[in-house]
């Protein structure tokens, strides 16, 4: 069990802050540098693809769950991707049981933001029949553990979520919904791979993926989801303020460490056959 | 809107050769998979795996109660919150808790108090979060053992474990520890926890229909399950500190 503290005390905040000045943190780590991620995917046997997905300590588990529905009058061929977040109870002593509130909130709309402007997931491929039946995909998320950082595991694990997925196919017969017998895949619904990366800043030091005594000391954070070459949506929370040659910085350094990130993460292996 | 693929009842419960549809025989129990300690953050957890079950509980306590009215100036209280995943079953469940998840809550904590000693905890709470990933049948029986690992996982004074097992009857033939689909389409299922300190029910419930005969013949049925359950739940117990043990006697030698 770890004592989990909403103030830090001025002594721990000082060792920390400290740290940082000499590009040092507490835990050891450079100031770009993740902690170790561990992926396991199609956990969920009711679900139509998931992913258990460990940074550090923190630990996400998300699932995909399917309905077929009508589509929205403006996007007649396109089908609906929505994400959802809950922090649960026994994830923290500072998560309390009810609706969800600020922060769980700001962490499913993150990670649907991210999604949503990257081009992943083909919403045309979730179109059945036109003006008539789409597919609308949850793509929901549980913290079980929470140590710092929730919005970068939670991109990853919608991802590996994404890529696991087996949805059964649909066709249109006399009116009727009926199941082809075949499944949409990860390969198929998926195109492009955004990861979204956060920072924290502490006294004008920047430093990637902030854990949960460096996120409850932190003045801010910002959060910025990349593809392989592009840059899909930011968000700026606390109370911290970037310069403009800062961002420009954040922007170059997110681009490269996405890059490696998503070469060693090598997602696509997570991709499940269903027959 | 449907879903595509429908959730069907078969015919028959029963292969030709006897089996059920999951290749059990009648008494036979689904694997069972039990961990404690799996939530860092939480007083005490545990993690259970039973068929298809995938089950999460953690404990937080004691500590202040919150809102504050719900505090007891004699005795602590003991809140049981059961909780479902929206993937956790074959039509997506609204995230809101329901009714049902309210009702179990209820029968899983008044299942768990006469283990504690809540007259030493005055004005304090203990809360125990079950959180279902994955659901396939028996999920309160499941959900009341892994509450209970959870609770002697943090520590806190027990008198004893209890554990649950759901038995009933399928095709006219009784058995044991129902799968969802014989849950749903099965004639009769009784969920029933055992308190090991005075050897009594602390949770009974059944819906469908049975003679006096059955009555007793479902009762010896969940006694025999029950002790093989417990087992688990005491290796599952042991295991973290056997292995704290070793780690401690290996650094020596």
């Amino acid at each position: 069990m770890m004592k989990i503290k909403r103030v830090i005390s001025a002594i721990e905040k000082n060792y920390i802050t400290q740290n940082l000045r000499k590009e040092e943190r507490f835990d050891g780590r450079g100031l770009w540098e993740y902690r170790d991620i561990s992926i396991k995917h199609d956990v969920i046997a009711s679900a139509e693809g998931s992913a258990d997905v460990s940074l550090g300590k923190t630990r996400i588990m998300t699932g995909l769950k399917y309905d077929v529905g009508v589509p929205f009058p403006d996007l007649p061929d396109e089908g609906v991707c929505t994400v959802m977040a809950e922090l649960l109870p026994i994830a923290s002593p500072l998560f309390e049981r009810g609706p969800p509130d600020e922060q769980s909130i700001e962490l499913a709309r993150v990670v649907d933001r991210g999604i949503r402007h990257a081009d992943c997931v083909q919403t045309k491929k979730l179109c059945i029949e036109a003006n008539k039946a789409v597919y609308i995909l949850f793509i929901d998320m549980y913290v079980l553990n929470y140590a710092g950082n929730l919005i970068d595991v939670g991109g990853i694990s919608a991802l590996t979520t994404l890529i696991s997925a087996h949805v059964p196919e649909g066709k249109m017969e006399d009116g009727k919904l009926v199941w082809t017998g075949k499944y949409l895949d990860g390969e198929y619904l998926v195109n492009e791979m955004p990861l979204v990366l956060t920072y924290g800043k502490i006294d004008n030091v920047i430093f990637l993926d902030p854990s949960l005594p460096e996120e409850l000391i932190c003045d801010g954070k910002i959060s910025i989801s990349v593809t392989e070459d592009s840059i899909t949506s930011i968000q700026k929370s606390g109370t911290a303020t970037f310069s403009f040659d800062e961002i420009n910085m954040l922007a170059k350094k997110t681009m490269e460490i996405g890059k490696k990130l998503r070469k060693d993460l090598n997602l696509w292996q997570y991709k499940v056959n269903y027959k | 809107m449907p879903l595509i693929i429908k959730d069907e009842y078969p015919e028959k419960l029963f292969r030709d050769d006897g089996k059920r549809l999951d290749g059990r025989d009648k008494t036979e129990l689904r694997p069972i998979k039990m961990e404690v300690g799996v939530v860092e953050n939480a007083d005490g957890s545990a993690y259970l795996e039973w068929g298809n079950n995938k089950i999460f509980a953690a404990v937080y306590g004691p500590r202040e109660v919150h809102p504050h009215h719900l505090a007891k100036p004699d005795r602590g209280i003991l809140r049981v919150f059961y909780r479902m995943t929206t993937y956790s079953v074959f039509e997506r469940k609204r995230p809101a808790p329901g009714r049902r998840e309210k009702e179990i809550s209820m029968v899983i904590a008044d299942c768990l108090e006469p283990l504690l000693f809540l007259e030493l905890y005055p004005g304090t709470s203990f809360e125990v979060f079950i959180e279902v990933m994955d659901a396939d049948g028996g999920t309160r029986c499941a959900a009341t053992t892994v509450a209970a690992l959870a609770l002697a996982d943090a520590g806190i004074p027990m008198k004893s474990l209890v554990t649950a097992v759901a038995v009933g009857k399928i095709d006219d033939e009784l058995v044991v520890d129902l799968s969802g689909i014989e849950d749903k389409a099965g004639q009769a299922d009784l969920p029933c926890a055992i308190t090991w300190f005075n050897e009594e029910l602390s949770l009974l419930q059944f819906d469908g229909d049975m003679n006096l005969k059955q009555m007793e013949e479902f009762l010896s049925l969940a006694k025999t399950a029950l002790s093989e359950i417990y087992q688990i739940q005491l290796d599952a117990l042991k295991k973290k500190y056997i292995e704290i043990q070793e780690e401690v006697s290996g650094g020596n030698s």
